[in-house]
């Protein structure tokens, strides 16, 4: 139900908005880049399940959850205690671009990724770092051979 | 849906907001005879709101300074809140002693002055040294929460104890040059919580004491008299320039310089290169620009910490690590600031980690790439690249010595000692594009040991302070130990609020 109102809500939405969210605009990610890049996010938030929460609420399977409502974590700001979207790879692409611009008063003091490449490598990243743990899925949890800077 | 709630609808619409929030603009100082007319007047203004800035602000209360503190985000807490919090302190703290641990002034001022290379500032670590008792002791009066438990554990990533070894103390070369001793102090709860832990309880003293904190309110310039004194800020509030007058100081404390990154390839090329700035996003080199624009000497700005966490687990330490060569150059068993400075400023930025069955991660982790995996060392260097018999040459070499407990090249510490024998071998990406490697800035102002920002001339600037990493303290290239940088933060932006408060007013 929440994820159709989302739908609602985008259909209305301005034309300046609605063309920032064309899936189109978001470029193919690629993992292991975005492995990289979600690496500055890590002084306050964790994709793997053991770590949980940290300064940032736990990243593991975000997509499909609505914003703001994880059992345990107690330092949302008020606007994502209390927000109804649910996030998806599309909207996280949009909010990392400017993070403080989007929600002024996010407990996040992130400038975001300007770059959409490197937005949509970190969105990939997060999806495969979500399934990782689950036992169906071994082969999506197999790292990418490196394919340059690695010989001595 | 509740009317209140944010949508989807406000998500897109709020991104167009905003796109000029982040205001930068001429950070050159502004002449007194320019200012028309003082939008405000304080005795002290703090520009930052990290541990810093919080210190130097509640001292300067103490002092019954009327004190201003600006912050260009949203949200209080710099660098400090999203950090691990801890404090480096010795020489017999309440907590060391409680703990069961001896220490002396004489050994943590060893440590730090001896492995801390490049000629650092002596007279700022050997006061540090010495107060560092009631030092910790303050920082238990602010309320900051700590407990009286020990953990060997080389970090704390989900222990809840207090008390730690927290840099490179028991690692060779360092153990010879002064007895060792736990000297990290972190609010104890489980997690990597402990900067906001630490910062929530200096935050709530800073406003109790009656610190006016403004957020959303940037540094611009500062203004100086025609006898160079600094005399107060413009900033920008309310997106309006706003001019305050700073009767007796100017306290700038507004982190360091990480995610400037064209400041950050002009002066610091080797951090430029690691994959991970890290820190918060206030961290621009603002307070760095206006310092020097007011004349104030740089110092170390090619210098910040690069680590690289090869541990936990601990079982990784059992490994080598070796450099293109396929040499070892390191203990492996070093702090990882030591470990990462190693490769980042001495090893063109390039090293692996060579694993063997009983050494290897074991568990999934997303930190390092594994390049090679073979049955035998000779097909691992093979496959990895290595010059042909150098890997085979250092592994036997190693496995010989190790087998009898010695590291005979840069004495590994006999618990981390395993010969490298158990197929499959691995070699591990720590190259410092490629892995997971923070960097954080420690170049800034040249101050004194009261935080007075000095000239190319040796001289104080009258009327201006710096404390934290807007500042060049006790940190440096390598970082010997976590908690020196928010150690630093903490004591001399102490001292700082104190000196601001004692200093004449100006006319």
């Amino acid at each position: 139900m929440k994820r159709r109102l989302a739908v609602l809500a985008l259909a209305i939405a301005s034309p300046l908005a609605l063309a920032q969210d064309a899936p189109a605009d978001m470029p193919e990610g690629d993992y292991e880049r975005g492995r990289l890049v979600f690496g500055q996010c890590r002084t306050c938030h964790y994709p793997e399940p053991e770590v949980g929460h940290n300064n940032g609420p736990s990243l593991y399977r975000i997509f499909g959850q609505v914003a703001g409502k994880q059992p345990g974590f107690e330092h949302y700001s008020d606007s994502f205690r209390e927000a109804q979207f649910v996030w998806t790879p599309q909207l996280l692409f949009l909010w990392l671009a400017d993070p403080l611009a989007m929600f002024p008063d996010t407990t996040m003091m992130a400038r975001g990724i300007p770059d959409p490449q490197q937005r949509a490598d970190l969105v990939a990243y997060l999806k495969r770092a979500s399934i990782r743990g689950l036992e169906a899925a071994p082969e999506s949890a197999t790292v990418p051979a490196a394919d340059e800077e690695i010989q001595p | 849906m509740k009317p209140s709630g944010l949508q989807r609808r406000k998500v897109l619409a709020g991104l167009g907001l905003g796109a000029g929030v982040a205001l930068s603009g001429s950070a050159a100082a502004l002449a007194r005879s320019e200012v028309k007319r003082w939008d405000e007047t304080v005795d002290v203004l703090v520009a930052g709101s990290g541990s810093a800035a919080c210190s130097a602000a509640i001292e300067a209360r103490r002092g019954d300074a009327g004190v201003l503190m600006i912050e260009s985000l949203p949200r209080f807490g710099g660098s400090s809140a999203m950090s691990g919090g801890v404090v480096y302190a010795g020489g017999g703290t309440a907590l060391q002693k409680a703990a069961g641990f001896e220490d002396t002034v004489e050994d943590m001022y060893r440590f730090i002055a001896k492995n801390s290379s490049g000629y650092p500032q002596l007279d700022k670590i050997q006061l540090y040294c010495e107060e560092s008792v009631a030092h910790f002791d303050w920082l238990v009066a602010m309320g900051v929460p700590y407990n009286d438990r020990y953990t060997d554990v080389k970090e704390l990533t989900l222990g809840d104890e207090s008390l730690y070894y927290s840099g490179n103390e028991l690692a060779w070369p360092a153990r010879e040059t002064s007895r060792p001793a736990p000297r990290g102090h972190v609010p104890g709860e489980p997690g990597m919580t402990g900067g906001r832990r630490l910062m929530e309880a200096l935050l709530d003293r800073t406003r109790a004491a009656g610190v006016v904190m403004r957020a959303r309110v940037s540094g611009r310039r500062l203004v100086l008299d025609s006898d160079g004194r600094v005399v107060g800020m413009q900033v920008i509030q309310d997106g309006r320039e706003y001019n305050v007058r700073a009767r007796r100081g100017v306290i700038l404390a507004c982190g360091g310089f990480i995610h400037n990154r064209d400041m950050v390839q002009r002066h610091a090329p080797a951090l430029f290169d690691c994959s991970t700035p890290w820190g918060n996003a206030g961290d621009l080199g603002e307070g760095i620009a206006m310092g020097s624009a007011a004349g104030a000497e740089t110092l170390r700005m090619n210098e910040g910490f690069a680590i690289t966490p090869i541990y936990p687990p601990e079982s990784t330490l059992a490994g080598i690590v070796v450099n293109a060569s396929g040499q070892r150059f390191i203990g492996e068993d070093s702090y990882y600031g030591v470990l990462g400075d190693a490769i980042a400023y001495q090893q063109q930025g390039k090293a692996w980690l060579v694993t063997d069955a009983a050494s290897s991660f074991d568990f999934h982790q997303d930190n390092f790439l594994e390049v090679a995996e073979a049955a035998t060392i000779g097909d691992l260097a093979e496959l990895a690249g290595f010059p042909q018999g150098a890997l085979q040459q250092t592994v036997a070499y190693y496995n010989r010595f190790a087998a009898t407990g010695r590291d005979p090249l840069f004495h590994k510490q006999p618990r981390y000692l395993q010969a490298l024998d158990k197929p499959p071998f691995k070699v591990w990406d720590l190259s410092v594009k490629r892995a997971f490697f923070t960097a954080h800035t420690f170049g800034g102002l040249h101050t004194d040991i009261d935080g007075r920002v000095i000239n190319p001339f040796g001289e104080a600037i009258p009327g201006l302070y710096a404390v934290g990493r807007t500042a060049a303290g006790l940190p440096v290239a390598p970082y010997i130990a976590s908690g020196l940088s928010v150690g630093d933060c903490t004591f001399f932006g102490r001292r700082a609020g104190i000196a601001a408060v004692q200093a004449g007013v100006s006319a």
